[in-house]
This record gives structure tokens, C-alpha cells and sequence, in this order.
């Protein structure tokens, strides 16, 4: 295991219905996470293009967690968009050697407060476990 | 505010819950001011409460923060939380309410809902908001989405060792405050005064010496249901132990002659079957059997959410069980008689139980609006066919579960009824006005 | 790439680092904070407060603004939920555009999860990204659509009549369009209604009254829309009207002098004569109402012998057999016939289970409760009793389902006038058969209630109790693109945060074309729509948010992907420019999802207050601050 895993930065994109007041739940809770996640808030993760992600990871983001409102999506249709777009992001992934669970799609409600810190904590070891973006690839 | 200060809206909405925030806000959203008036501490009324709902069962918290943080933050809309209505009448064709502002002991100007006061404070007490299954503070935040973010203390349990004081970063603690009146006037009011459950139920239905810690209510199963719950998980209170078999007692006063509710609660049925289906996912070992005398899944997708639960493997049992004492584990030993089944009286153990119970108005009018209630006790309705939201008093609409029992769905459609019709009346007025 | 502050100034970023007294700064440096930020390209200005939200905080925001230090802010404080609207009303009121504002949550997602060194380096970050996307904010205005003061309401039931009346009492002129040359609906099949027990005709004829006599409303009877296009605040809709014939003229000749506003029992209230020839009406309608209504299940032949045995009908001529005031007597009296016992049979053609029921015609079953047919079928059971107390009556039911105020006082009210009840499964449903000893008719059933012991009843009469089901909408679906649920009822965006709404902006939904509804509850439902019609449209304009796509002329190709890939029907069309195809977005149908950001492979279209540009600039300040760290 790399010993400044934790430093690779995990992306959190999280849906400013849902998983963004989500992730402020943890923080009125006053419940402890790794601190190498960053919230970015979006009306929906749907708007990201594939090379967003792939960019994420040459930049040097160890893992992007998608946080998005599920079914409960108040876009019609963009929770089935996200869905098919992040099985093409996998394929792009596997093909530049990256480990797909660098990538995770969730949903996170707001007052998730657990499945959160559960989704935090697994993105965090696999990060731990897989190092620097990319490495997968050349450790194969 | 000022004692005796005199404040002028358009529509004056009683409640802020679920109801009497749609109420507000499609008021406010039509271009008109409306103060909303609230008793407790926080808006968001029972909804905000609630673990998920049904027949989407989507969580209520995230459903309900969205309508309150539209009505804090509508230009239209001013908030009084922990104010009393003391009285209204129609005065000089106004609605003139006076309105006591109780003390928080904090001051709401200067309180940044930090929580430092809440850490610090020594004093624990059963937290109501978590079902009485946690401890809070005597100085407090309701819980962490509600709107004020304000603390409030708990003068009762509160023992004046002023830690709160010395630890608040903006030197908000005031003890000293005093419960202030002031005048709310308003063209319309709408009542949104919403409901509580019974609470005499058990000891009058029964007799029971005690119904012990593994009866519940079903707003005290939603917080043990709800993700932010006070064990994070469906554990009985009684020892905290798993329970491997949990039974619903549905109609627990409604319907029921001998207590005087002779009424359907309405929302029992649909909020048994939602808790089963939620227990079924958190347990998935568990029994879970609901005892009932009609299922009444009627409002859209009820039915086809009821067949779901069927289909889970949730026991529906048409009875009405006397709860007839506790077994030495301290599970809960029912006898009934199954109407179905036949062959006299049975006897079955349950690891917990939920009561059903009925909803009663939380707003008795008497002596402080002159508005009716009917014998059922909720506000009386004279046109209950095309003007359901009029109340017996001029300019003055009700909504939500003040008007009867009354699921979400159907409260918030009322609340817009509501609106409507204050927004007729007071569009009427203005047109007089101007004539 | 910097863009420019209303394309004349480059960015001059305020930061502004808040304390909260304590709640931050007890495990933030917030002085470290501060001077990094100042280090940041396009930062003129650093500072903390105490509390960034209190007045002087806030102050110090519009001074710096005001002094032309400025021109971006980013204020680093608590959740952006709390005070994300205070921040940009100060911008406000400074005078620049409140969407040059970004937010940095260093609180809730900060100080309040990380201690220790972490925290000050993660909040850093954080500011960093905010003053990444600061650099990329571009001046946002509120789209401002015209909006006609003009309603239309389909269906001219209760429903439709409510939501009229409540729109014309706002001040908007109303069309009402009804497909018979009736008004009053399904309510006028009834007798009496409940819970009061207001005779129908009564209930009708005064809204009616009310409807006919404003001067607002125009009634079009033997009318349905034909052409429908347009968007909130400017439907563009043709009413085709076409001269009554057949039953309606024969309808139509039972009402004296062809008096509108004249109440003919089990048809309705009479609005005109309706056009002598058709016609075509064009209306510009700022907002849209649904009221298109229910039907009754029809039983196939068969169905507990309906169709086949005369003694056995449907509740809704039951009712109109007893609504006729000269059945009176100690038995009911139909077709010359005593009836001495009669059975009413509860769910038909409702609570349908896939297995158990035969599908209807167009393959779908009934799976909803159709809400209102219990407490009718008691009504009907109670007033039975009453008028006839020879006629002894039984109710062979699944569940009893008065859930309404006063409903359940007929429950209650049946019982004790002797009504006697028997339940029954749906897999062991009551079979009628022909004959039986003293009587036209037998019902058996396996009663539940006695442990599923057969009756056998001798009955002279059956009745169904037939539910409620969507009205054939097909052509109107289809036209207006209207969602519609597997129960086959029109859909709401959402039962509780939207519940009379429908996708599209400016449509609503009123009484039982949802979901089966009672008079009272469509009547809500209708008031609850005109209120939220109302509010868009009595200010004359509709104001949408900013945040929607946004198409760059000079980079888009053409390839009509973020069309393809746009959820909301011609939001994004493609337009002929002299140089050749370009996507264009109307920002009054766009929902701001950006699905089509993702599909345009050339960049060329953005969400505004989202772009993918901002993100990249957060991202790679995030990266550049978090691998500093770890070096």
C-alpha cells in the first residue's frame, strides 16, 4: 500500500437536491471522513461528459464518486442518462487500465448520513489500495 | 419585537407544517405577504419528523427541507416560530390576531446555530424529536434541519449554570427575555393547525398496567426508521435488542365507538404498511404482522403499494388485539380474535408493537377564533363539497389535517385549495376597494 | 480563459473567509487560509471576519464592491444552503450582478468533519476551486417569458368548472373547453353526493351559475382542442367545435327554452346550443388546465352475469332507478319487479389482480382502488334501507374503505339499518347464477367473516359497483405529449412536491383524470391548480431560473446530438443560419438538466452558472492544492 494514498483526492460530484445537503447532514452530525474528498455541488452529474472523468483521472484524481439523487431525480430522464453514461465511462476506463472502482455512481439522500461515510470510506480504500491514478495500468 | 407592535400582511398562515407551508407559499408565489405563525420551535410540522413516505418512499426530510427553505427564504413569506396565537377576530374587516412570541432565552438576531452552547451544556433530556429515545440538551437545536437554525432552552431542565453563556460566540444567551404580545392584522387567515396522536389511548382502551417499553407509537417507529434515527437502526427500546417479530395494532382509537373516535384516521393503513416494508429491509428476519380491521389503500398507487407489501411476506391478520401483558423477555403478548380465521381467541407474542393510533386536532378554536369545530372535533366545513377549505368565520380557510385526517398528498392538494380561495377573497376585496 | 465581468472587465476576485466564530477557525487557520487565497491568480482582495454574515461582514463585501476592488466574490462560510442568499443579495445591493458570487461549504464540510492539520488544507482547496470558478462566472439574467393573462381548461366536469371559476376570480380570462354540450360531468349521473348528501343537481346548477355569469369565462361546449403548440405563457391552441347530433340534440331538446344554466337530471347543465356548424377557435393561452375527467368501468359480458341477466346493474343506474321520485314504498320496485333482497357487489373493475382478472380490451387491468365506490356503494346501501326497509340488502366486499370525514358514519349508519355484510377474496370472488328458490337471482360466496363458510343468497337484484377508470385521452396525450402512469392516469411530476403539475411548465392537472378522486377532492385538486396557474400568470411575465443550456453559435457544428439527447420535448431545435444548421435552446422548456452538455462532442453547448469549463478550473485547483499536500 502506497503510504500517502490518502492524499490522492477523491471527486465527490453530489446533486445540490439531494446528496450535497447530504453530505452537510454528516457535518451537523459531526461525523468524521477522510479529508482528501472534495464536494463539488451540480444540478445533476449527468451534465459531465465522459472526458470529464477521464480528464479527472489524468489530473491526478484517485477516484470520483457520483452522488446523485437516484430515481428520485427531479430531471425526468437524467438518472437513466447518468446510468447508460457511466457503463461507456467504464468501458473507456478499462481501456486506458484504469480500475472502474476509481469511479462509483450512489445515491445519497439528505439525510444519508451513514451510506454517505460507508461511500466515502470505500472510495477511500480503494484509492489506498490502487495508488496514484494510472499506476493499475503499469503495475499489470 | 416590541411589545404591543402591530405588523400587516395579506393572509395569515396558523401552522407551519406541510400544509401551512404550501398554503404560504403558493400565497406568497400569487404576490401576496403572509406571515406564518408557528408554535414550536422549528417549521416543517410532523413531515419533517417522519423516517420516508409512502407510496414513493422517498425520504420526508428531503421533500419537506426543499418547501421549508422556499418558504424561509421567499420575499413574500416572514416566519414566527414559537408563537402562540392568543386570540383572533374580525376587526374593522381585518383579521386581528394577537400573537405571543415565547421566549427562547437566546437571542434569534445574534444566534449563528453554531451549537457551542449545545455541546457544553451538562444537562441531558429525553429528546421528544427522537421519540424519547435519546437524550438533547436543555439548550438545543431541534435537530440539524430545522429552520430557524436557532437554539432554544429548555427553562424546565435548564439549572442557570451559564456554560451556554460562556461558550456562545456571539453572546446570544438571554436569560432574562420575557414572552412578548404582539399584532399580527391580515386581510384572510388560513388554519393549517394540523393534528397530534392520541395519547390517552392505551391506559382507557385497556386498562392495562402499563403497556411497557416495547409499545410504541407510530410516530415513535418512524424515528426508528428514519436514517438520522436515535439508534441508526431498528433496535426496541425496551433492551435494545433486535426485534425478530414486530406486530402493528391498526385503529388503535380510530374507529373505535368506546373512545369516542368513531372516525378513520385515514393515513394508518398506508404509514403500517410503508414501516413493514422499511422494517422488512432493515430486518429482513423479522415477522411482521399487521393487525387491521379494513385496509384502506385508496388514494393513487396505494393499492398496487399494498399488494407489494403482500407480496414481501408482510401478515395481514383481520383483528383488533388487546394487548394483554409482557412475557418475562419482555416481548409483548397480544390476544385477539382472528375475524377470519375463526375458532375463539388467540395468543401471540410480539418482540415489538407499533399502535396505529388515532389522529386528534392539535387547534381547539374555542374561545380564541370564532371558527367552528365539528363533532368529530376538527374545524367545521359548511360547504364541504365546493368550497371545502371554508371555514364558518369570514375570510378565514383551513387545510391540512386541521379540517380531518388527511394524508400528505391530499394536504398539500387542500393547501392549494386553500390558497386559492384566500387568494379569491382577497382579490375580491382589492376589487372592491378599488371600485 | 478568463471571461470578462459583463464582457468588460477582467475578474478581480474578492475572498472572504469566515470564523463563525469559532465553529471554523477552531480547526482552520483561517489566517493561512486568507493568505493563500491572496496568492491566488485574479485575487485583489483577502479577508475574514468574525462573521461573514452579520452586517458588517456583509459590509465589507459591498464596500470593496463599491470601491471597484472587486468584481467576483467568493465567501468561504458555512453550508451554502444557510446563506448562499444572504451573500448574493449583498451583491445585489452593491449594485453587481448576484451570480458573480461562488460559495466555499468550510464548515459543514470542513471544520466540522476534518481536525487537525487536514482541515486548513482542505479548506484551502476548497477556496481555491470556488476562486477557479469565480474566474469563469459570467453575469446571469432571469429569463423573462411574456405570459398571456388567458387560461384553458379542458373539461367542463367539476373539476374544470372549479378551476375556472378560481382562475377568472384572479383576474385571467378563461376558456372552457367541453367535449358535450354539457357541463357538470360525471356528477351529474349522481343523486345525492357525500358526505352532506347536497343533491348533485344542486352542487352543479350553483357552480354552474357561477361559471356562466362571469364574464371572463368562455364556455365552448361540443369542443376539443385540435392544434396545441407554444410554451408556459403562450400556448398556442385551436378548439375545434363541431354541431351536436344524435343523442346530444335529443339532450339537448329536454332543456325549456334551451335555457343555459338549466340542470337536466343524468345529463348536466346546459350551456347553449352549441354551434350550428363547426367551427374553429385559435386561442393564446398562457396556462393550461387538465379536467378531462374519468369514466366508469364498463363490466364485459358476463362479468357477474352482467350483460347477460337483466336483474343485474351497475351502481350508477341504481342510482338513477332511485333518484326517480316515484319509487317509493316498503320494497323496491324495478321493471315491475319486487326486489325483497338485493346484494351490492364492491371492487368491479377495481383492485384487479394480474392472474385473477380478465384484462379489458386494450390488455390493461384496473390494479387502483377507485376510492370513491365504497362509500357511494354505503350510501346508496343506507338510503335502500331507509326508503325501502322490506328490501333487506347485502354488501359482499374486499375491504370497506370510508376513509373520508363523515364517511365512515355510513359504514356505521349501514350496520345499524340491518344492512348485512359478507367478505370475499379476490380468487374467491361471488358467482351469480339465474334462479334460485323465491328469487330471480343466487349469489354464493365464501364468507371470510365466517371462516370462509358459502353463502348462498337469493337475490332479485345485483348490483356493481363499478370503478372508476381513465378517460380514452389517446389523441390529447399524443398532442400535447402528456405523461401518463401505469395505472393509465395522467401523472404528476411528483405527488407531493408537485402535485398538480405537470413536467412541462404552465400544465396542470385538476380532479379525477390523476387519479380517482370525490367532488370535494376534485374540487381541491381544481383549486390547487388555478392557484399555481395564477401565480405564473397574474404578473404578466414568468420568470424562469437563468440555469439553463446554452448554445455557442460560433462552435456549434450542427450535428443536432444535444437535440437528440435532450429530455424536454423542443427544448434545444435546430435553426438554418447563413452559415448552415445551429442548435438554439428555447429557455422556456429547457429543465437546465444538461444531458445535453455531456452529448455535444465540440463543446458547444453549456449550462449557464454550470459550465463544464468552471468545473475543469475547480478541478484542477482541487488537484494542484490536494497533491501539494501529499507531496
Amino acid at each position: 500500500m502506497d503510504a500517502c494514498a490518502g492524499k490522492y483526492p477523491i471527486l465527490i460530484l453530489a446533486t445540490e437536491d439531494c446528496s450535497y445537503p447530504g453530505a452537510n447532514s454528516v457535518g451537523q452530525a459531526h461525523q468524521n471522513y477522510p479529508d482528501n474528498t472534495y464536494i463539488i455541488r451540480t444540478p445533476t452529474p449527468a451534465l459531465f461528459p465522459e472526458k470529464f472523468y477521464l480528464d479527472c483521472f489524468a489530473k491526478g484524481v484517485g477516484g470520483i464518486i457520483i452522488m446523485s439523487c437516484g430515481v428520485e431525480c427531479p430531471y425526468e430522464g437524467a438518472y437513466p442518462a447518468l446510468a447508460k453514461r457511466v457503463n461507456g465511462i467504464y468501458a473507456l476506463m478499462k481501456k486506458q487500465g484504469l480500475d472502474i472502482r476509481r469511479l462509483r455512481p450512489t445515491a445519497i439522500c439528505t439525510v444519508c448520513n451513514r451510506a454517505f461515510i460507508k461511500e466515502v470510506n470505500l472510495m477511500n480504500q480503494v484509492v489506498a489500495e490502487l495508488g496514484a491514478p494510472g499506476s493499475e495500468a503499469r503495475a499489470a | 419585537m416590541p411589545n404591543g407592535d402591530t405588523q400587516k400582511f395579506d393572509s395569515l398562515v396558523l401552522g407551519g407544517g406541510i400544509a401551512g407551508l404550501a398554503a404560504a407559499l403558493d400565497l406568497a408565489d400569487a404576490g401576496y405577504r403572509v406571515a406564518v405563525v408557528e408554535q414550536g420551535a422549528t417549521i416543517g410540522g410532523k413531515m419533517i419528523r417522519l423516517s420516508k413516505v409512502f407510496p414513493t418512499l422517498d425520504c420526508a426530510s428531503c421533500i419537506t427541507t426543499s418547501k421549508m427553505a422556499a418558504a424561509a427564504h421567499h420575499p413574500n413569506i416572514t416566519l414566527f416560530t414559537m408563537c402562540r396565537l392568543e386570540e383572533a377576530q374580525r376587526v374593522d374587516g381585518q383579521v386581528r390576531a394577537r400573537v405571543a412570541q415565547m421566549p427562547r432565552y437566546v437571542d434569534p438576531a445574534k444566534c449563528i446555530g453554531c451549537r457551542q452552547c449545545e455541546y457544553e451544556c451538562p444537562v441531558m433530556v429525553p429528546d421528544q424529536e427522537q421519540g424519547g429515545f435519546t437524550a438533547r440538551k436543555a439548550i438545543y437545536i431541534p435537530f440539524s434541519n430545522a429552520i430557524p437554525q436557532l437554539a432554544l432552552i429548555d427553562r424546565e431542565h435548564c439549572m442557570m449554570c451559564g456554560k451556554c453563556s460562556q461558550v456562545c460566540p456571539t453572546g446570544a444567551v438571554d436569560q432574562l427575555q420575557v414572552e412578548q404580545e404582539f399584532v399580527i392584522e391580515a386581510d384572510t387567515m388560513v388554519l393549517a393547525t394540523g393534528f397530534e396522536l392520541m395519547t390517552d389511548f392505551p391506559a382507557r382502551a385497556y386498562g392495562n398496567p402499563g403497556l411497557g417499553d416495547n409499545v410504541i407509537s407510530s410516530l415513535q417507529m418512524e424515528r426508528l426508521l428514519a436514517p438520522h434515527g436515535p439508534y441508526m437502526r431498528a433496535l426496541r427500546p425496551g433492551d435494545g435488542k433486535e426485534p425478530e417479530s414486530i406486530a402493528f395494532i391498526q385503529c388503535a382509537g380510530s374507529r373505535d365507538l368506546q373512545l369516542g373516535k368513531p372516525y378513520c384516521s385515514r393515513v394508518c393503513c398506508m404509514y403500517a404498511i410503508k414501516q413493514a416494508m422499511l422494517l422488512s429491509g432493515a430486518l429482513p428476519l423479522a415477522d411482521l404482522t399487521i393487525y387491521y380491521m379494513d385496509i384502506r389503500a385508496f388514494g393513487k398507487n396505494y393499492e398496487q403499494f399494498y399488494n407489494n407489501a403482500k407480496a414481501m411476506g408482510v401478515e395481514f391478520v383481520k383483528a383488533k388485539p388487546i394487548i394483554a401483558g409482557n412475557n418475562q423477555g419482555g416481548s409483548v403478548v397480544l390476544r385477539y380474535e382472528d375475524q377470519e380465521g375463526g375458532s375463539g381467541a388467540k395468543t401471540r407474542e410480539h418482540d415489538l408493537v407499533v399502535l396505529s393510533l388515532a389522529m386528534l386536532p392539535a387547534f381547539a378554536p374555542e374561545e380564541i377564533v370564532p371558527v367552528s369545530s365539528a363533532t368529530d372535533g376538527f374545524l367545521k366545513v359548511p360547504q364541504p363539497k365546493l368550497a371545502p377549505t371554508l371555514t364558518d368565520m369570514e375570510g378565514v380557510f383551513t387545510c391540512g389535517a386541521a379540517a380531518g385526517p388527511k394524508d400528505i398528498v391530499d394536504s398539500i392538494a387542500e393547501a392549494g385549495a386553500a390558497a386559492m380561495g384566500a387568494a379569491k377573497y382577497l382579490a375580491a376585496r382589492r376589487g372592491g376597494q378599488a371600485a | 480563459m478568463s471571461k470578462l465581468n459583463n464582457g468588460q472587465e477582467p475578474p478581480k476576485i474578492g475572498v472572504y473567509v469566515c470564523h463563525c466564530g469559532g465553529n471554523i477557525s477552531d480547526h482552520v487557520d483561517v489566517a493561512s487560509v486568507v493568505e493563500q487565497a491572496g496568492g491566488l491568480a485574479n485575487v485583489t482582495v483577502a479577508r475574514d471576519n468574525s462573521f461573514m454574515c452579520s452586517d458588517p461582514g456583509q459590509e465589507l463585501i459591498i464596500e470593496d464592491i463599491t470601491s471597484g476592488k472587486v468584481n467576483r466574490i467568493v465567501v468561504a462560510s458555512c453550508a451554502p444552503a444557510l446563506h448562499e442568499t444572504t451573500f448574493r443579495g449583498a451583491i445585489a445591493l452593491a449594485g453587481m450582478n448576484p451570480y458573480l458570487y461562488e460559495h466555499a461549504n468550510i464548515r459543514e464540510q470542513v471544520s466540522w468533519v476534518h481536525h487537525g492539520p487536514g482541515a486548513t488544507g482542505k479548506a484551502t482547496a476548497l477556496v481555491a476551486a470556488a476562486v477557479g470558478k469565480a474566474g469563469e462566472l459570467e453575469a446571469l439574467e432571469p429569463i423573462r417569458v411574456e405570459a398571456e393573462a388567458h387560461a384553458t381548461v379542458l373539461g367542463g366536469g367539476v373539476a374544470g368548472m372549479s378551476a375556472a371559476r378560481d382562475l377568472a376570480a384572479q383576474g385571467l380570462r378563461v376558456a372552457l373547453v367541453e367535449k358535450s354540450p354539457f357541463l357538470g360531468g360525471q356528477v351529474a349521473q349522481l343523486d345525492k353526493t357525500f358526505p352532506s348528501g347536497e343533491a348533485a343537481g344542486e352542487v352543479l346548477s350553483a357552480l354552474a351559475a357561477q361559471v356562466l355569469a362571469d364574464q371572463r369565462i368562455t364556455v365552448y361546449t361540443c369542443a376539443e382542442l385540435s392544434e396545441y403548440s407554444g410554451y408556459v405563457g403562450s400556448f398556442k391552441i385551436k378548439i375545434r367545435r363541431t354541431a351536436p347530433s344524435g343523442a346530444d340534440l335529443e339532450r339537448l331538446a329536454l332543456v325549456k327554452d334551451a335555457q343555459p344554466g338549466t340542470f337536466v337530471p343524468c345529463v348536466g347543465v346546459a350551456a347553449g346550443p352549441g354551434p350550428g356548424e363547426a367551427e374553429e377557435v385559435a386561442l393564446v393561452s398562457g396556462a393550461i388546465v387538465l379536467a378531462t375527467g374519468f369514466e366508469h368501468y364498463t363490466p364485459p359480458m358476463g362479468e357477474y352475469g352482467y350483460g347477460q341477466m337483466p336483474e343485474v346493474i351497475t351502481l350508477p343506474e341504481l342510482i338513477r332507478l332511485m333518484a326517480d321520485e316515484s319509487a317509493t314504498g316498503e320494497q323496491l320496485v324495478v321493471n315491475g319487479k319486487t326486489i325483497n333482497n338485493l346484494a351490492l357487489i364492491h371492487c368491479v373493475g377495481s383492485r384487479q389482480i394480474p392472474g385473477v382478472h380478465q384484462p379489458g380490451p386494450d390488455g390493461k387491468l384496473n390494479q387502483h382502488c377507485s376510492r370513491v365506490c365504497c362509500t357511494a356503494t354505503l350510501q346508496a346501501a343506507c338510503e335502500l334501507r331507509e326508503k325501502f326497509p322490506e328490501t333487506n340488502v347485502f354488501e359482499l366486499y374486499r375491504d370497506i374503505r370510508t376513509y373520508g370525514r363523515g364517511h365512515e358514519d355510513y359504514y356505521l349508519n349501514a350496520g345499524r339499518s340491518g344492512v348485512i355484510f359478507a367478505r370475499f377474496t379476490p380468487e374467491a370472488p361471488p358467482v351469480v347464477t339465474q334462479g334460485g328458490e323465491d328469487s330471480a337471482l343466487t349469489v354464493t360466496v365464501p364468507d371470510k367473516l365466517l371462516a370462509g363458510q358459502e353463502l348462498a343468497i337469493g337475490v332479485d337484484l345485483v348490483v356493481l359497483a363499478v370503478g372508476m377508470e381513465p378517460r380514452d385521452n389517446q389523441a390529447l396525450v399524443e398532442k400535447m405529449k402528456l405523461p401518463v402512469g401505469a395505472d393509465r392516469f395522467l401523472l404528476e411530476v411528483h405527488p407531493k412536491l408537485r402535485p398538480v403539475e405537470l413536467p412541462a411548465a404552465g400544465i396542470y392537472l385538476a380532479g379525477a383524470c390523476q387519479a380517482p378522486m370525490d367532488t370535494a377532492e376534485a374540487a381541491n385538486a381544481a383549486g390547487a391548480a388555478a392557484a399555481k396557474a395564477g401565480a405564473i400568470l397574474s404578473a404578466g411575465f414568468v420568470e424562469l431560473d437563468p440555469f439553463v443550456a446554452e448554445v455557442d453559435e460560433s462552435k456549434c457544428v450542427g450535428s443536432g446530438a444535444c437535440v437528440q439527447a435532450c429530455l424536454a420535448d423542443e427544448a434545444i431545435e435546430m435553426v438554418d443560419t447563413p452559415a448552415s444548421k445551429r442548435a438554439r435552446v428555447n429557455p422556456a422548456l429547457c429543465m437546465g438538466c444538461g444531458v445535453c452538455v455531456a452529448a455535444c462532442e465540440q463543446g458547444a453547448i453549456e449550462l449557464s452558472g454550470w459550465t463544464l469549463g468552471q468545473y475543469e478550473a475547480m478541478v484542477d485547483a482541487i488537484v494542484a492544492q490536494a497533491l501539494r499536500q501529499g507531496a
